[in-house]
């Protein structure tokens, strides 16, 4: 039974609309006019107990939207949503018991007080049994190695000190789902490394549900499986991170090396696209396509002397794909 | 569920810990708010003197009006004042979000997790004053006035909390909602007097839609057996049942404003 389940989302939020000047500012008090944003549009999904789920999409996509009504924080305006068997809205208080939530620019800890005195006022809120308190404190502690700094105040910490505390805090009384709403934003590699491998480790050991937005495809790689990507409220990609460069159309590019110039060389396999001569560069037609298929059509009568084939990283899909629409004359 | 009898202890031990991070702070805090508030009763005080009564009210008689004025704005404010003037900051930056996904209820732990002992100051001013007043003052305490006069206090202090609670409320959906405390502290000023000195229109307000009337005078005139405009004989059961009232009005608009929170984007 899936532990999330989306079936056509909506969010809309009603907000004013913006008259320009001064004297657009002095009319808009007497007299405002409201536009409907549709944040989420009709999203629909299922997530699986113990999955790792990447949420992706550009500012303004409405990724923490769709966070925030999973979490119970709004309600959405159409569509079903339910998350462990629930309807997060309505059932705010008892599904926040069972879920960890970790927001990457908004702490959950105690300015003035030291991390421990966080982590012991959720004791009591998530009604934590003293034994299993200890256990998860320690485990925590060691994994995140947070020894060093758990009595020291949060005021005193770096970013990356205090997301580990932040993302320690959240999985203190084992939840069922942990969402991220881009936990890795504005720290340093190391640091973001950390909590990367954390991330994936409770996943895998612990079984715990992943849900993640993040500006970052390394999280994505490194975390998540499965991709859910979204760009105006709308679906884009659900489905295998692997899977993710054919479904955008993006192609794979193919480096012929040849001993000396063999002249213009057309393929029904391949594209060429940039010819320096000796080497030629070419785009593959399909993602079936294999380079057995290239160099069989290629045939034996050239001084063949190497071959390269690039796989297009995962961002440069995306900024290709997004720079298309920018070019069709949609906004991303 | 979380079990709030264990939750609320710790919510405000946490916050108290929080504070005593800063200790001078917190100890100058009292200081200048006794400060502040003796010298403003003073200045009354002095006033009145000059004058002999006003409205039909002398010294002592002001003096309860004062403390009982003060002591329920305390009461209230503590659980409410700061933390609800800061829900505007908490729904622009964020922090509400956080809020809305702890498994207690938000409400409670707003409040006591920013239960605002800064109020101390306060209360030692008011009980001091309150406690001089009553023995200059004609009234008959039996027991059962007494228990009146502690419940006219209690829903005194509903009300303020209840205000407090529907003005914060609203950031939830109008993002900012602080220029309310200004137009709720121009009649929490007016509540410090007589309602009688007042004209019509206004002692008919502040019975009604800004009912602050019931936070000192209602009770206290009906404390000293003093005639209340446009009550009259109901003044102590509106005393008593005004801050229940407001209070019912006021979770009503906290849940319908909860509902309908639409954070400030992002």
């Amino acid at each position: 039974m899936a532990i999330i389940s989306a079936q056509g989302v909506e969010k809309t939020f009603r907000q004013p609309k913006r008259q320009s000047g001064l004297a657009g500012a002095i009319r808009s008090l007497f007299s405002r006019d409201y536009t409907e944003v549709r944040a989420v549009n009709g999203i629909s999904f299922t997530i699986q107990p113990g999955e790792a789920v990447g949420y992706l999409g550009p500012n303004g996509a409405g990724k923490s939207t769709m966070i925030k009504m999973m979490t119970g924080i709004l309600v959405p305006t159409a569509g079903t949503l339910s998350v462990l068997g629930r309807e997060p809205h309505s059932n705010r208080i008892t599904n926040a018991a069972e879920i960890g939530v970790v927001f990457g620019q908004r702490s959950q800890l105690w300015w003035d007080l030291p991390v421990r005195d966080s982590f012991d006022l959720n004791r009591h809120i998530y009604d934590i049994p003293t034994p299993r308190f200890a256990e998860n404190l320690t485990r925590l502690t060691t994994m995140l190695d947070m020894g060093g700094y758990i009595d020291r105040p949060v005021r005193q910490l770096s970013l990356g000190q205090r997301m580990r505390a932040e993302i320690a805090m959240a999985l203190l009384h084992d939840p069922k789902i942990l969402f991220l709403d881009e936990p890795t934003i504005g720290l340093d590699v190391v640091a973001k490394d950390v909590v990367r491998k954390f991330l994936a480790e409770v996943n895998r050991e612990r079984g715990t549900t992943i849900i993640l937005t993040t500006h970052d495809l390394v999280d994505i790689e490194e975390i998540c499986p499965r991709l859910i990507m979204v760009d105006d409220g709308k679906l884009l990609f659900d489905g295998e991170l692997k899977h993710l460069r054919s479904a955008l159309g993006s192609r794979r590019r193919l480096k012929l090396e040849f001993g000396t110039d063999p002249g213009p060389i057309t393929l029904k396999t391949a594209h060429l696209v940039t010819d320096e001569g000796a080497a030629k560069h070419f785009l593959l037609d399909s993602e079936q396509t294999s380079i057995l298929d290239v160099l069989t059509e290629l045939g034996s009568g050239h001084d063949l002397k190497d071959v390269k084939l690039e796989e297009p990283d995962i961002e440069e899909v995306i900024r290709t794909f997004y720079k298309n629409k920018v070019q069709a004359g949609v906004a991303p | 569920m979380a079990r709030l009898h264990v939750v609320i202890p710790a919510l405000v031990h946490t916050f108290i810990r929080s504070k005593t991070e800063y200790p001078g702070a917190m100890v100058l805090g009292w200081l200048s708010q006794f400060a502040a508030y003796g010298s403003m009763y003073t200045a009354i005080s002095l006033i009145l003197a000059r004058f002999g009564s006003l409205g039909g009210w002398v010294w002592p008689e002001i003096a309860l009006l004062l403390s009982f004025h003060l002591l329920a704005y305390s009461l209230g404010a503590s659980l409410s004042f700061v933390q609800f003037r800061e829900m505007e900051e908490k729904v622009r930056i964020g922090t509400m979000d956080a809020i809305l996904v702890k498994p207690v209820s938000t409400w409670t732990y707003i409040v006591f997790s920013g239960l605002n002992i800064g109020y101390a100051g306060h209360i030692v001013l008011a009980l001091g004053l309150m406690a001089w007043s009553l023995t200059q003052v004609d009234v008959t305490w039996t027991g059962q006035s007494s228990l009146l006069f502690v419940c006219y206090l209690i829903s005194a202090a509903m009300i303020i909390a209840a205000v407090m609670t529907m003005i914060g409320a609203t950031a939830l959906v109008w993002v900012k909602s602080n220029h309310l405390y200004q137009i709720f502290f121009g009649f929490w000023e007016l509540a410090r007097y007589p309602l009688n000195i007042f004209p019509l229109p206004l002692q008919l307000l502040m019975l009604t839609f800004a009912p602050l009337a019931f936070m000192a005078y209602v009770p206290v005139a009906a404390t000293l057996g003093k005639p209340v405009p446009l009550l009259g004989d109901y003044a102590s059961a509106a005393a008593l049942l005004a801050g229940p009232l407001v209070t019912l009005i006021a979770m009503a608009h906290w849940r319908w404003c909860l509902r309908n929170y639409q954070g400030a984007g992002g």
